[in-house]
């Protein structure tokens, strides 16, 4: 798996991800399944939250791998996996909306946020509710602010990686971020307290 | 923190089948990086070997010095150009936007400032006459010498950017603009500041927009449907 949420991989030892793919670039055709096994849960899960269609966001891991395959004799040796993976995904998926191709809602109800452990009934609900509130208050941010909170708070980025993504600096995916998040927390009150940006 | 939404297993097995039937792609690794170079470099010395038996148009020559200190400088912006602009450095995703933006906007300034302490030391170059015809000529011939290094940097650089493919053919289109100004100083006997305007600079500043065309048409890594058989059908 790749590095854990908040740590930036350029201060610790190198991401699995990162090493698999370079066994792949220098030609072993074995490690692209160690690199979909690494990368795939990260990416279906971004995207399913974002085209909120299992087929589609299906779709879209498949092209995004296939891009890393097709590119895997360009990469660069020490380069990091995840945030190309990442900008690539993210690309596709642009495209998509930009080309008609994505359903604005789920017609399968694929994508909840669902609580991890075992959460009771009760708490199972409370969250469902408080997951709800939150995409409605997203929806009502700036998509800038928007992309940089997920890619912070749901895919666990690093303030690096998310500004590899985005193609802008680590200080504005922070602001971008904290508006976000701002926004939130007014209109969540303390229920949006666990949401910080992260300082790397 | 939530749960993580897993893929289904049977999408491991459509990609990586996928990716088996992929045929292997026709340039490998930095042996046929340092090919691609080659080839636009090649073609930007045989235009400037052509130029330079034509001879210059210019009626009184440049002192060596002034010659040899302008294609110093101007070659050391191309090295650098192509490093920061070109050059991905250690990220899949390129170098710092703020890096290509960089490239791209100060690029001709700075060939037109590495110009000024030349044109300093040797007051005389200042004098010379060129006209619009002279102008249009280097205009021309700069933009045929950036061509082997634009289209070798494009190549490169060939949907390999998901994320500001226009800034960074600005920074390719400079770039290779920085070199056919370098490889031009050779040939060119013109230093009036008109002509180093007209004739060097702006066609620099015109690469630079082809550049953000060459970006978003070449450079741009766009989506496109998978394969026909193995698109992702609901499971």
């Amino acid at each position: 798996m790749g590095p854990e949420r908040g740590t930036s991989p350029r201060v610790g030892p190198r991401a699995e991800v990162d090493v698999a793919m370079e066994r792949y670039a220098a030609g072993d055709e074995a490690a692209f399944a160690a690199v979909y096994d690494a990368l795939a849960p990260r990416l279906y899960g971004y995207l399913l939250r974002q085209t909120r269609n299992r087929a589609r966001a299906e779709d879209l891991v498949q092209q995004t791998m296939l891009n890393i395959h097709r590119a895997r004799f360009q990469f660069i040796p020490g380069a990091e996996v995840i945030p190309w993976a990442f900008a690539i995904s993210r690309r596709l998926l642009i495209d998509g909306h930009r080309h008609g191709k994505l359903e604005q809602f789920a017609e399968d109800g694929a994508v909840e946020r669902v609580p991890s452990g075992g959460a009771s009934a009760d708490g199972l609900l409370q969250a469902r509710e408080l997951a709800a509130r939150i995409e409605q208050v997203l929806a009502t941010v700036s998509p800038s602010q928007r992309a940089a909170f997920e890619l912070l708070k749901y895919e666990g980025l690093s303030l690096t990686d998310a500004a590899e993504v985005l193609g802008t600096t680590k200080a504005a995916v922070k602001l971008r971020a904290h508006r976000a998040y701002e926004a939130l927390r007014g209109a969540l009150g303390e229920a949006a307290g666990d949401f910080e940006a992260p300082e790397r | 923190m939530t749960a993580p939404l897993l893929p289904p297993a049977a999408l491991r097995e459509r990609v990586l089948a996928a990716a088996r039937r992929e045929s292997e792609p026709d340039h490998q690794g930095g042996r046929n990086r340092v090919a691609v170079l080659l080839r636009g470099f090649v073609v930007a010395g045989a235009i400037a070997f052509a130029a330079g038996i034509h001879g210059t148009e210019a009626k009184t020559p440049r002192p060596l010095g002034c010659t040899l200190s302008l294609e110093l400088l101007w070659l050391s912006l191309a090295v650098v150009a192509t490093w920061a602009g070109v050059d991905r450095g250690r990220s899949m995703l390129g170098r710092p936007r703020v890096w290509r933006i960089i490239v791209a906007a100060v690029t001709p300034a700075a060939l037109l400032a590495a110009w000024l302490p030349v044109a300093f030391a040797w007051p005389q170059t200042l004098a010379d006459t060129s006209g619009l015809r002279a102008h249009l000529i280097c205009i021309a011939m700069t933009m045929a010498l950036a061509a082997g290094p634009l289209v070798a940097f494009a190549r490169l650089r060939r949907r390999s950017d998901p994320v500001s493919p226009r800034l960074t053919g600005a920074a390719l289109g400079a770039a290779a603009g920085a070199w056919g100004d370098a490889a031009h100083v050779m040939i060119c006997g013109y230093t009036a500041p008109a002509h180093i305007v007209v004739g060097h600079i702006l066609p620099v500043v015109l690469l630079t927009l082809v550049g953000l065309v060459i970006g978003d048409r070449v450079v741009a890594l766009h989506g496109q449907e998978s394969p026909r058989g193995v698109r992702a059908r609901r499971s």
